[in-house]
């Protein structure tokens, strides 16, 4: 090496530059971690368990969702936080036509966005067309179908009549924004004359006398080829929006008209699928940026500051918000944490005020603690834990094998033995709770009338049984229940059951498809009513997934829906539940309750049927000895 | 050295896109897609969605457009996180991963480099027994329990630092010692090994005959030599690292790349996933080059072709 002094240097210095490079980046990391990463400490910080999918409320699905949206947007009414009464929001007053049809709302005329200007009827109208536009391809839109027409605007474009009222959206530049609408021209439906496959159409619409030839297109497209002769192009021909259920009385009032009565509209239109959104912002920045944390404007209690992915969204109370003196928190965190260990941890160092659920081996040791803790609760809510049962298979299609095997279920044996935190057995399938409703229950554990019944069918002492599997997504709980049921079921029957799991997106495949024989299900209610639970197992449901169906079944739901006195209704549905707990295509294993552990001196925090904690109501006091409202529940 | 850059990125781009097929065919072949829930959408808004995420369209037909669309260098809007584009969630996890990478690879060397190179000096003697049994204990155990050990010992037994998060200095060190505790191990393993090696060499003796201070032997003489195994080992390393453990990034509520990963394997979030594997393609093939390339600068006789 000496004998050669300048290629030691180079070497030499190729080295030094490439350790100081490591160096450098190493200090510049840390640098920008310790200034753009750590945030001053919030009010009120709690786990929401995931990121969330969108905080636009068009496009938004789930609880982890709602708990953002609800922070961020008012409807025109909001859910008492204790008793989820529909409370005026944006609306100051409301009036109920005597057949339940029409709503017509008065808004306050104090209502704010977030850049100062008011909420309008308007703004309701845009954000109804906004969820019900194909282009949105909403989720929640059906929520919105109840409104008259809503449907037909929403995905019935393939079914217009001739003679329909339509609207026709015409082509805009590829480099438009994409939340901007093209010039819509109105007229009569004359014909749809259908092409080769199943998407080309031509819409032959009469407007303003004349006859023309209407083609849906992209926008691309739209540019780069020229239409038939005698045709033109456009985004897409629809049912005149003026035909739904929606109207503008004058900028602050606003009237809805229905299909058929809903008992819980008022609390529909709490929900965030019927939020407000601005216009101006959306149609300024398009879809998804105007909801970058700089650019959204919000009608709601907060406004979101600041949004890491998969980390937290921190919110502040909004300077706009027409009630913000009753809004005590001013900066909140939302934290997207993923693992429920890590969201205890947090917790039990005090990092986060409310957790809304605990792993189940730590809930037991938590619940067992003596004193008991102050800030444990398990309450009941709405939800429900089942097994489907495919009843297009042998032997589930025989309503007594299905019989059978809900007598030789011993409920509480997993619900005291598997579950910590005071599951309630289930015999039906509505959650107890709802006022004025009976859940109608199936029979109790009976080993004897089981093996009776199954003996009837044609398996004596389980003789002959083919040999089932019970399906669940890969999760020890889950596995732990069919294990349970699997043995109770050799026990009292005599019959071979197998469990089988599977990751959850070929879970879902499994079941949609219906390649199962028993499968494990649960369903957390939307609105607090028996038919969020029913509605699931009409024949051909989405949600029925077990191929059963019943006529009667179908007509006493649809006889609740037009259904107008509100006792009668919850009749009705009861006879429909007590069809299905007769034929049991499903078999209810338990109800659930909620596992919120909240901070002691977390103050306004209610237990409620559907879980939900609007944030808005909450309050620190740490002088108070008394417990908090979400403890003075306790039994 | 130009040629063997230029073959080396034309292999890449190979590379690139055998992986980006493969991928993208892997993923729509699971059963299950982006668009399957736990409340089963209605038919009709089943058929709007696939329209606006392009999922109506064959497979062959989707495959050109998305190609097209990485060659522009827009990997689309993620499935699951509707309010970000894939670039975008990259670009937030990328640093993140990246700083606490940085971190655990300070972690993995300085430790690692000097177990290593203590046990071999002092070979033999309880301080390498002790060294090479916590290095082995190092690679035995899974990082959620070595996780889980300094969780209960650092956050609940000694309270010192936090739980999890992220945002300043304290919320960093126990992740990055958890992530780069294994990396430490092997790189002890590894140097100890080769530090004999060199250390049993004639060069090593003649500076030691001709007087020169023994901690230089080793510091100055022995160690350049001894490193390059460790070399071509972090090279590797350094992707892994970079791209996120899993695990580690789970169990600290971190939001780094290794989070989103398995989310969007998970959720079926086709693009992103995509986006990711891409990623760490390129980041492992270009560690690699690197480790190759400083072949060069810190051993003489190795010459790039």
């Amino acid at each position: 090496m000496a004998d050669n002094p300048r290629k030691l240097l180079m070497s030499l210095n190729q080295r030094t530059i490439l350790a100081w490079l490591l160096l450098v980046t190493m200090i510049f990391s840390i640098a920008w971690l310790a200034m753009g990463g750590s945030l001053p400490p919030a009010d009120f910080t709690f786990v929401n368990h995931t990121e969330v999918k969108s905080i636009d409320p068009a496009i938004a699905n789930g609880q982890p969702e709602g708990n953002i949206l609800h922070s961020i947007f008012e409807g025109l009414t909001h859910w008492h936080p204790k008793s989820l009464e529909p409370m005026p929001g944006v609306a100051e007053s409301w009036e109920i036509s005597e057949d339940g049809l029409t709503y017509t709302f008065q808004l306050r005329d104090t209502a704010r966005w977030s850049d100062g200007t008011t909420v309008t009827a308007d703004d309701f109208l845009y954000a109804l067309r906004r969820l019900l536009g194909p282009r949105s391809a909403a989720e929640y839109a059906p929520l919105a179908w109840c409104i008259k027409n809503a449907k037909k605007y929403n995905v019935g474009s393939n079914d217009l009549d001739p003679g329909d009222s339509v609207e026709i959206e015409l082509s805009l530049p590829p480099d438009a924004v994409n939340s901007l609408r093209g010039e819509i021209l109105r007229g009569k439906l004359v014909e749809i004359q259908r092409g080769g496959n199943e998407d080309e159409r031509v819409y032959v619409v009469d407007v303003d006398g004349s006859r023309l030839q209407f083609r849906p297109i992209d926008d691309t497209s739209a540019v780069e080829q020229s239409p038939p002769p005698g045709e033109q192009w456009c985004r897409q021909v629809l049912l005149d929006f003026r035909e739904v259920g929606i109207e503008l009385l004058d900028p602050l009032t606003l009237r809805y008209t229905l299909e058929h009565p809903i008992a819980y509209f008022l609390s529909l239109t709490g929900y965030y699928p019927f939020f407000p959104v601005n216009r101006q912002c959306i149609e300024r920045h398009g879809n998804p940026q105007w909801t970058k944390p700089q650019r959204i404007v919000t009608n709601g209690p907060y406004h979101p500051l600041f949004r890491r992915i998969r980390d937290r969204i921190r919110l502040a109370r909004s300077a706009t918000y027409w009630n913000r003196e009753k809004v005590a928190l001013e900066l909140v965190d939302v934290l997207a944490t993923e693992a429920n260990t890590t969201a205890l941890n947090l917790y039990m160092t005090g990092k986060v005020e409310w957790i809304n659920t605990v792993p189940s081996a730590a809930l037991r040791i938590l619940l067992e603690e003596d004193p008991p803790r102050k800030d444990l609760n398990p309450s009941p809510y709405l939800a429900i834990y089942y097994y489907l049962l495919n009843t297009t298979r042998k032997p589930l299609d025989d309503v007594r094998v299905r019989k059978a095997l809900s007598l030789a279920l011993v409920r509480e044996e997993i619900t005291t033995k598997l579950l910590a935190a005071g599951e309630m057995p289930a015999l039906n399938l509505v959650p107890p709770g709802i006022k004025g409703y009976v859940g109608q229950k199936t029979d109790p554990e009976s080993v004897a009338e089981a093996q009776r019944l199954l003996a009837e069918a044609g398996f004596s002492e389980g003789k002959g049984f083919p040999k089932l599997d019970i399906l669940y997504n890969t999760d020890e709980a889950h596995q732990a229940i069919a294990e349970l049921i699997r043995k109770q079921w050799q026990t009292h029957l005599g019959i071979s059951v197998k469990t089988r799991n599977e990751e959850w997106a070929s879970y879902q495949a499994s079941q949609r498809t219906m390649k199962y024989n028993i499968s494990r299900r649960a369903w957390i209610g939307d609105y607090v009513d028996p038919s969020s639970f029913l509605d699931m197992f009409v024949t051909d449901g989405e949600q029925n997934m077990t191929g059963w169906g019943d006529p009667e079944y179908d007509r006493l739901l649809e006889q609740a829906r037009e259904e107008t006195d509100i006792e009668e209704r919850l009749r009705v549905l009861e006879q429909a539940e007590r069809i299905l707990m007769e034929q049991l295509p499903i078999l209810p294993v338990y109800h659930y309750v909620s596992k919120n552990m909240v901070k002691p001196y977390v103050r306004g925090f209610y237990n409620n049927l559907q879980d939900h904690h609007p944030v808005w109501a909450i309050w620190i006091d740490r002088e108070s000895e008394e417990p908090n409202e979400f403890m003075r529940s306790v039994k | 050295m130009i040629a063997f850059c230029a073959r080396r990125l034309l292999w890449m781009i190979a590379t690139l896109w055998v992986v980006f097929t493969i991928s993208f065919f892997l993923m729509r072949s699971v059963p299950g897609g982006p668009l399957s829930r736990e409340r089963n959408l209605l038919p009709e808004i089943e058929k709007l969605l696939m329209k606006r995420y392009n999922l109506d369209k064959s497979w062959g037909e989707q495959y050109w457009v998305e190609l097209g669309n990485y060659l522009r260098g827009d990997f689309g809007y993620s499935f699951k996180l509707d309010d970000y584009t894939v670039n975008e969630v990259i670009a937030e996890g990328l640093p993140i991963s990246i700083s606490l990478g940085l971190i655990a690879l300070a972690f993995a060397l300085t430790l690692g480099l000097v177990a290593g190179v203590v046990s071999a000096v002092y070979r033999g003697t309880w301080i390498d027994v002790v060294f090479m049994l916590t290095a082995t204990l190092g690679i035995a155990l899974p990082s959620f329990v070595i996780a889980g050990i300094c969780i209960i010992l650092f956050v609940f037994l000694i309270p010192l630092l936090p739980a999890a998060g992220w945002g300043d200095f304290s919320q960093l060190v126990l992740p990055a010692f958890c992530l780069g505790a294994p990396y430490a191990a092997y790189v002890a393993r590894i140097a100890r090994t080769s530090m004999l090696d060199v250390l049993s060499q004639d060069h090593i003796r003649t500076a030691r005959a001709k007087g020169v201070h023994p901690t230089r032997v080793v510091v100055v003489h022995a160690l350049r030599g001894a490193l390059l195994p460790v070399v071509s080992f972090i090279g590797p390393a350094i992707a892994g690292i970079l791209t996120g453990s899993l695990v580690v990034e789970q169990v600290f509520a971190i939001p780094g790349m290794g989070s989103h990963f398995v989310q969007a394997a998970q959720q079926r979030d086709y693009t992103l996933a995509l986006g990711l594997v891409m990623l760490y393609t390129v980041l492992l093939y270009s560690m690699n080059w690197l480790v190759d390339m400083s072949y060069a600068i810190l051993d003489p006789r190795v010459e790039l072709q």
